[in-house]
């Protein structure tokens, strides 16, 4: 057993999850009300069997983090605090300040390294290797010193994160590239609800950098160019704390309308909170606004916009985080459960990875031996994939690859943004495809073996191409909005058409739609008002 | 505006420095300058990223001498910018001496094998961390949520916020002259475990950072201190373990009586 990382594990995204992890802890709170607020968040797209399993596994693994020493934020009687945070019905966020992401990861990794797991840092895996009845294993690149290496595995779990960077304006680390959807696919598992990407409400102005949920918790108010808090326009219950789709159609809509400053932002007010309030559980965030805005929140007003945060869709995988080929697993942002639907709220993506992270380790270690080996076939695939990186190597150093991966960010980010219509996107599945055909012909200036960034960018560009494509597919044919995909052409959700999961798979080496049903259960679906 | 930033193969070899123009944008920083090279100039410039957004501790790197996440540091204003005061040590003396104004140096972070041009090898690094033991032994049987106060909480936290980016471990002059020293991260760490009351076996990590090349070991300059981009002030740390380390001896070596 080893974990397989392209970068040293705890450079991982999770840790830069800052507000916090949900679980119904209180004494008025239940585990099934925590299941609701997630099924209605999802505007009734998630599998209402998964999310059970979410929110009834929550408190078993906030204990578990507990015994493994998780800084948590204490209440003053010495137990797990816990936040209010959008579209929930309860405080239920456990928090540890602002940087639970952190703490949380770094937790795992130090009982990583108790329990002795092997670690192979700084791989990027190229291929899965799958025959008709099952998984063979993997052919992975070592940037170190530029080895393609065929490892024997009966089982692969893909953690590999989102691909929030196939979008120009996001939160995202710069490696959320859609790794594992791409070799997914490219194995014959399939990809679900890819149109559902999450943008964020709250992202500094420029940089994109994450701005908690937890300042609008902890009581921070949005305000446009008027001084006026105007969510009071979209979600006059709910505020500041509406889910975080609406709040960013609200913000983009006020931005469109001439209401944001410089057309471009508006404003997250915290300094009413006080300064000890924001020194003590919004830290992080006021180390970020003075580093990358210049503002102190203690006496100025953030800059924010949106900005794409989370993948709802990935690899199409069943409670037990099985895809649809034997031996492949996934868990976490890279896999679709689906426990998000089409938004999923704030807290869940932390508890998603621990929940399920665990059920897939308890499957992997389930997975019966096959017996089937093919040591030859793995030892050609490396072959192969060897080849295709000296093929690679073949160009100077003009080849316009970095133009590429901007061209399709900013056509991801212009058509298939917080608010999409059918003859952009249709024009930018056209280009998306176009800058493929484009990519295969890219080469990379760096010859050399060790470090050899310029192939790990180049491999990484093709797998954010592939999830694009998946992206662009699922949404065109979408004609409704639903949670995060908003569609001006249809701006009503139909559940007589839509209500079912969108599938991409590969066949040859075309991407092909396909449409799954939705798991209902307790939670009649009903309209989404906050 | 120039980034000079040092190129080389392993172990340094072949070593040079390149100089690069750049146009600088407001707000750029020295790790988007990074990029823009590596894309539009030399896509063979190595260097580890990952959050840039100063959370995930991969881009410590030597900028004008001082150790600091390039995601974090701006270009603008870099050679004007007030310097953190560090003690010199060998390695921030070598030359070039600093560059004129205008002109940005950028190096690897000493005290660790320079891999390729701005990436070093991080093996001692995390292998001192590991050797504090730092992790939790979690009680099987416990069922119960802890209890943990606000206070105690508190005191700790500081140090988790560690990102383990080794900026410390670049500033350290003691790294640089004792192989053998644990660093600052590994006793941050360290003293994190110590002081966090739900932990059961803080008499094995005090032996640990007891040893000479333990919290003894530090020269108490604060270099780790200045550099920190967490704030998590190591040298604080190793303070109070040297204090709890005397009062160990101090109990010790007192002879008992009635």
């Amino acid at each position: 057993m080893a974990l397989l990382s392209k970068v040293h594990p705890i450079r991982s995204h999770s840790g830069a999850a800052q507000g916090g992890i949900n679980a119904a802890l209180g004494k008025n709170d239940s585990w099934e009300a925590h299941a609701f607020d997630t099924v209605k968040g999802s505007d009734y797209l998630a599998d209402q069997d998964s999310v059970d399993i979410l929110c009834k596994e929550a408190p078993g693994r906030i204990a578990d983090l507990d015994r493994f020493g998780t800084l948590f934020s204490r209440t003053p009687e010495g137990d797990i605090a816990q936040r209010p945070f959008g579209g929930a019905g309860f405080p239920r966020t456990c928090y540890a300040a602002d940087r639970t992401g952190h703490h949380l990861l770094h937790t795992m990794y130090q009982q990583c390294l108790r329990n002795g797991l092997r670690v192979l840092e700084e791989w990027f895996v190229l291929k899965l290797v799958v025959s008709e009845k099952a998984m063979l294993g993997l052919v992975a690149y070592h940037i170190p010193t530029g080895e393609v290496v065929p490892f024997k595995s009966r089982v692969v779990i893909l953690a590999t994160g989102g691909y929030g960077r196939i979008y120009s304006k996001s939160t995202n680390a710069i490696i959320n590239t859609g790794d594992g959807a791409a070799l997914a696919v490219d194995a014959g598992a399939q990809l679900m609800d890819m149109e559902f990407v999450q943008f964020h409400p709250t992202t500094l102005r420029g940089t994109n950098i994450l701005i908690s949920e937890a300042a609008r918790g902890e009581g921070g108010y949005l305000k446009n160019k008027h001084g006026e808090r105007f969510m009071s326009r979209y979600a006059k219950d709910a505020m500041e704390l509406a889910p975080r789709d609406i709040v960013a159609r609200s913000i983009q809509t006020e931005i469109d309308q001439g209401r944001g400053f410089d057309n471009d932002y508006i404003q997250l007010d915290l300094t009413h909170l006080g300064r000890d309030r924001i020194k003590s559980r919004l830290p992080g965030i006021r180390q970020i606004s003075m580093d990358f805005a210049g503002v102190d929140p203690i006496a100025e007003p953030i800059p924010i916009q949106p900005g794409q945060h989370y993948s709802m869709g990935g690899i199409e995988v069943d409670n037990q985080c099985k895809a649809a080929v034997d031996g492949l697993l996934s868990a976490g942002e890279s896999a679709c459960v689906s426990v998000h639907g089409a938004n999923r709220l704030g807290g869940n993506s932390l508890l998603e990875t621990l929940v399920f992270g665990k059920v897939a380790g308890e499957t992997a270690r389930a997975h019966p031996h096959t017996g089937i080996h093919d040591e030859k076939r793995l030892e050609t695939t490396a072959k192969i994939e060897s080849e295709r990186i000296e093929d690679i190597k073949g160009g100077s150093k003009q080849e316009p690859m970095a133009a590429l991966r901007t061209e399709m960010k900013d056509t991801m980010t212009a058509c298939f943004g917080v608010f999409r219509q059918g003859d952009r996107m249709a024009a930018g599945l056209t280009t998306i495809r176009d800058i493929r055909k484009r990519y295969m012909h890219s080469r990379v200036g760096d010859h050399g073996k060790e470090f050899n960034q310029a192939i790990v960018n180049h491999k990484e560009l093709g797998n954010m191409l592939t999830a694009a494509e998946a992206v662009a597919m699922e949404a065109l044919a979408r004609e409704e909005s639903r949670g995060s995909h908003s569609r001006m052409d249809f701006p009503n959700r139909d559940d007589s058409k839509f209500l079912r999961h969108s599938i991409v798979s590969m066949f040859g080496d075309t991407l092909r739609l396909s449409y799954k049903p939705v798991r209902l259960g307790r939670y009649p679906v009903k309209e989404r008002v906050y | 505006m120039r980034l000079k930033i040092w190129r080389s193969e392993k172990d340094g070899k072949n070593g040079r420095y390149d100089v690069f123009e750049i146009s600088p944008k407001p707000g750029m920083t020295v790790l988007e300058a990074l990029f823009e090279i590596q894309d539009a100039e030399d896509d063979s410039l190595g260097f580890r990223f990952a959050c840039r957004g100063a959370i995930c501790g991969s881009c410590a790197m030597m900028i004008n001498r001082e150790m600091r996440l390039a995601c974090r540091t701006q270009v603008a204003g870099l050679d004007e910018s007030k310097s953190l005061g560090l003690k010199m040590f060998p390695a921030l003396q070598r030359p070039p001496s600093l560059a004129p104004t205008g002109e940005i140096l950028v190096e690897p972070l000493p005290n660790l094998p320079i891999l390729k041009d701005l990436i070093v090898d991080m093996t001692r690094f995390y292998e001192t961390y590991r050797r504090i033991r730092p992790w939790i032994e979690p009680e099987a049987s416990r069922s119960e949520f802890s209890k943990m106060s606000q206070e105690d909480c508190a005191k700790v936290e500081k140090y988790g916020n560690c990102i383990l980016c080794a900026a410390c471990f670049g500033s350290c002059p003691v790294c640089e002259r004792d192989l053998q020293y644990v660093g600052p991260h590994a006793l941050a760490w360290a003293y994190r475990f110590i002081e966090d009351p739900r932990v059961g076996d803080e008499d094995t990590r005090m032996e640990i950072v007891s040893e000479d090349n333990g919290a003894p070991a530090c020269d108490f300059v604060y270099n780790c201190v200045k550099v920190c981009p967490k704030d998590v002030s190591p040298a604080g740390a190793i303070r109070r373990l040297r204090d709890m380390i005397e009062k160990t001896k101090g109990h010790a070596g007192r002879p008992r009586s009635q």
